[in-house]
């Protein structure tokens, strides 16, 4: 039987797998192999695992709530051995990279934070600080919204002027958050965010944290917010160890 | 676009993990440890995700929205300079200016199209 892997862990962490389940459709039942110093949660892998709602919902779940208890080191959604053998002996061959992994991550999570403009706010800020761009908004205006070409020329301008804005802004909330932030990682923006970057950050950091995300949403106020997510299991950070070498 | 996820159905713990699922979606299919000796499961629209955002480039549908969103601003009430720069004063210009042509918006939503499509939200979901 093919076995789906949640995560790894130190044989230390107290793995209270009961209550938590597994993805799948039937009550996926969660255990341990366990092997050298390590842990890995897993289950046996569901027949045609497709990234359901229900599915991505248990695994983050299996994450975070272990990931409250002690370290852990996420595996991406989908992964699945051949059996437990094949875990046990995934645990023995990283056995060292594992262990450094976990312990540099002990104490952490991550949040990831994206940013979001109002694009209305924005637009208007920008026009209002570049003359040439409201000047050129004017006259199309004037000219009754102008030619197809000449409105994706200016629209061009403004797209990159956003661009722009879009990088200012992020390194703005960035530079902000860095200090409480032991790492950070950039990630593509989803629709409709300027940003999208995560931070891993000491457990016991996370209060100033936030309190730092709450004096940017004020400042932000009127012109674009911040959606925060986590504690969460350090997904974005598991090749922390090679980054550091 | 905001998805809000249900509540697991059992187990207990996960909070925030059903509150705010679509805001880690991509983290979830996207990050984690991969292991090269074991198998990803084959879902159509994972490989997705990892697309390349730098080769994506902004559209001429991008530029005529801007436009036509520019066009029917009202600029002429008095404008609060915006915020976020009082607060963090010591960014250097230099970092702010550089050149990310086309990159973020168009993959982005790429990325964001796939996720819709291969989770569906099971019944509630607002814009």
């Amino acid at each position: 039987m093919a076995s789906y892997v949640y995560c790894f862990t130190r044989a230390e962490h107290p793995l209270a797998l009961d209550g938590l389940r597994g993805v799948g459709a039937e009550e996926t039942v969660l255990r341990q192999v366990r092997h050298n110093g390590l842990a890995a949660v897993v289950s046996d892998a569901p027949e045609g695992l497709r990234p359901k709602r229900r599915d991505l919902v248990a695994h983050e779940t299996v994450l975070e709530t272990l990931g409250a208890a002690g370290a852990v080191v996420p595996l991406r959604f989908g992964t699945v051995a051949p059996d437990d053998d094949a875990v046990t002996a995934e645990l023995a061959r990283g056995a060292r990279r594992y262990a450094d992994l976990l312990t540099r991550l002990a104490g952490h999570v991550e949040r990831n934070v994206k940013g979001v403009h109002q694009e209305d706010a924005l637009l208007a800020d920008l026009l209002t600080g570049n003359p040439q761009l409201r000047a050129a908004n004017e006259a199309l205006r004037v000219a009754g919204g102008g030619s197809d070409s000449e409105r994706v020329a200016f629209g061009e301008q403004v797209y990159l002027a956003v661009e722009q804005r879009r990088i200012r802004d992020t390194a703005y909330v960035v530079a902000a958050l860095r200090p409480f932030a032991e790492l950070d990682r950039h990630a593509p923006a989803v629709e409709g965010c300027f940003m999208n970057v995560s931070f891993l950050i000491p457990t016991d950091a996370q209060d100033d944290f936030d309190g730092a995300v709450a004096q940017l949403l004020t400042a932000m106020e009127g012109y674009g917010e911040l959606r925060v997510s986590g504690a969460l299991p350090p997904y974005s950070f598991v090749d922390f160890a090679e980054a550091r070498v | 676009m905001t998805i809000m996820a249900q509540p697991p159905a059992t187990g207990g713990g996960g909070g925030s993990a059903a509150g705010a699922l679509y805001d880690v979606i991509e983290l979830i299919l996207d990050r984690g440890l991969v292991i090269d000796v074991f198998v990803r499961v084959s879902i159509v629209g994972i490989e997705l995700l990892t697309i390349d955002a730098r080769v994506v480039v902004a559209s001429i549908d991008t530029y005529l929205r801007f436009a036509e969103m520019c066009g029917r601003l009202d600029l002429t009430g008095g404008r609060q300079p915006v915020g976020l720069p009082a607060i963090v004063g010591q960014i250097t210009e230099d970092s702010a200016e550089r050149k990310v042509r086309g990159a973020i918006a168009g993959a982005g939503r790429a990325i964001a199209d796939t996720i819709q499509d291969i989770v569906t939200p099971a019944g509630r979901g607002s814009n």
